[in-house]
């Protein structure tokens, strides 16, 4: 309660004015000028960005008497945070083609993750009985969180029709034609269907150069650290020559998303172990 | 043929839980009678649940009246485990209907017509995905419906309760997610990707976070009912999440319609 009485009132309504006053800036940019150019955040720019935010934050921090980051650290904050997740998720699912790349949420997810970031700052070393629970699932949340953010413009997705003869011609998601470094050639094919017509297995036997490979749904090939090669679909010529469509995904960033999905879990089974802290609620703070 | 003697089944078990609840809520101290029998409930809808994955032979999981048969299972788990754990007399009542409710569903709209099991469902990830899922959605149910009583009767006898409900369900309802995710990579290539289940299921996930995060300020304070009306929001999210979304024009282009 102490917090609350002390700082009663000004400075956090302020920051609240504040934050709100940017986003709604970011919509004027987004009627404006469109979506966010997230094509230009590609390494190395994205980390340069990254890690210009980081030592901010970093001084940020040093600097917590300021108001600025008095109110980044607050609940305040906080709320307003987990508030802007909530809005986007509703906002995002009542949506046929989700902007994900609008302004507005890049503007609040970089809030978000200041906050996360500020918060992990002080919070790793000094939170009593909660210290690891606390370590995994904020820290966690931030990898996952920042990984989808800072990686964005370096995933890459083409799909690619494989036939039987060996390829390398691939289209970009907007249809643009890409060669890759390496060829594609279809061997062989299986289809299960059900009494009703809908498959019910299928899978591919492919040639990555000479190396052969079979594709499931759910179950990719991994070429390389950061690319996988999956299964989509299957098509025919008006020939009637079967060929599979597969989608090459490279994703740099995607273990890094791993890696806080991971101790994100380890978080929440800690959460359900531990369960909230004693005398929170039975004592008067 | 699993389903055709699920009305007498269900019934059956319905009769037997009710019992057990009613029995609960007019015994002043904890009734060991009453958790016994509903344990025989609960035994009688798990065999239920596995005699019907004998018999399709795949993970009853598949349809939305599949995992309707779980919430029913898994809310009179939770219902069961929150009576044995806090005494809190009334809670089986509670979870006995809400059960009842999605029995009658499946019972007057049985979704079970495709016995298929579509490719992008076979995968290791698939039962427990929707298993952690439904039960931290009965966890958050019994959470959900401890603080209605809340705050109509403006007690605080329950806060204990809601509070280790709220982070047992948050906790499953956080892996239930972030396995959705660990799939995802697998069968789309992306761990996330604002589909409208994964928007709805984030905001479902920021509110019970808020309703955490919210109470060290509120619980003893006037302004206590904000957390337990944070806990009601998450749980109507979370029904869109569920179900909701199939009746909104952004599931038409969802990945995750089943």
């Amino acid at each position: 309660m102490k917090t609350m009485a002390t700082g009663k009132g000004k400075w956090q309504l302020w920051g609240v004015c504040m934050v709100g006053a940017v986003v709604a800036l970011s919509f004027i940019v987004e009627m404006c000028w469109g979506s966010f150019p997230v094509g230009i955040f590609r390494f190395p720019l994205n980390i340069l960005v990254m890690a210009l935010w980081m030592m901010l934050m970093a001084m940020m921090y040093r600097g917590r008497g300021h108001r600025v980051t008095r109110f980044l650290l607050s609940r305040e904050a906080t709320w307003l945070s987990l508030g802007m997740v909530a809005v986007i998720g509703i906002t995002l699912g009542l949506q046929r083609k989700p902007a994900s790349t609008a302004w507005p949420m890049v503007v609040s997810l970089l809030f978000v993750q200041s906050h996360l970031l500020l918060v992990v700052m002080r919070g790793w070393r000094n939170k009593g009985g909660v210290r690891w629970r606390f370590c995994l699932t904020h820290i966690g949340l931030l990898l996952a969180l920042g990984a989808g953010y800072w990686g964005a413009a370096d995933r890459e997705q083409w799909r690619m029709p494989v036939h039987n003869f060996p390829s390398n011609e691939a289209f970009t998601m907007q249809g643009e034609p890409r060669r890759l470094p390496y060829t594609l050639e279809l061997k062989d094919f299986a289809i299960e269907q059900a009494e009703n017509g809908t498959p019910t297995h299928y899978e591919a036997q492919i040639m990555v150069d000479d190396e052969r490979v079979t594709l499931r749904v759910n179950h990719p090939y991994a070429r390389t650290l950061s690319e996988k090669i999956y299964l989509v679909s299957f098509s025919s010529s008006p020939q009637g020559e079967r060929y599979a469509i597969v989608e090459i995904v490279s994703e740099p960033w995607q273990w890094l998303s791993a890696a806080g999905i991971i101790l994100l879990i380890a978080g929440a089974m800690l959460l359900f172990i531990q369960g909230p802290r004693k005398g929170r609620i039975e004592n008067p703070i | 043929m699993a389903w055709n003697i699920f009305p007498l089944w269900a019934g059956i078990v319905m009769l037997i839980a009710a019992t057990a609840a009613t029995w609960a809520s007019i015994k002043k101290e904890r009734s060991t009678v009453a958790i016994v029998t509903m344990l025989i409930a609960i035994l009688g809808m798990g065999g239920f649940i596995a005699m019907l994955w004998a018999t399709l032979g795949r993970p009853p999981m598949r349809t939305m009246g599949e995992t309707r048969l779980w919430y029913s299972f898994f809310i009179l788990v939770a219902g069961l485990f929150t009576y044995a754990r806090w005494k809190y007399r009334w809670i089986m009542l509670f979870s006995t209907v809400l059960a009842g409710v999605f029995i009658i569903i499946n019972i007057a709209r049985p979704e079970i017509h495709d016995q298929t099991l579509m490719p992008a469902l076979q995968s290791v990830w698939f039962v427990p995905h929707v298993s952690i899922y439904m039960f931290s959605y009965s966890l958050l149910g019994c959470a959900t419906l401890l603080s209605v009583v809340a705050l109509v009767r403006k007690s605080t006898d329950m806060d204990r309760a809601i509070e280790r409900l709220l982070y047992a369900g948050l906790a499953f309802l956080t892996t239930g997610m972030l396995t959705g995710a660990l799939w995802a990579k697998e069968a789309w290539g992306a761990y996330w990707s604002w589909d409208a289940k994964e928007a709805w299921a984030a905001a479902t996930w920021a509110l019970y976070l808020i309703a955490i995060h919210l109470a060290p300020s509120v619980m003893n304070t006037k302004r206590r009912g904000l957390y337990h009306t944070v806990i009601l929001l998450g749980f109507v999210a979370l029904q869109m999440c569920w179900y909701g979304i199939n009746y909104l024009p952004s599931a038409a282009t969802s990945v995750h319609s089943y």
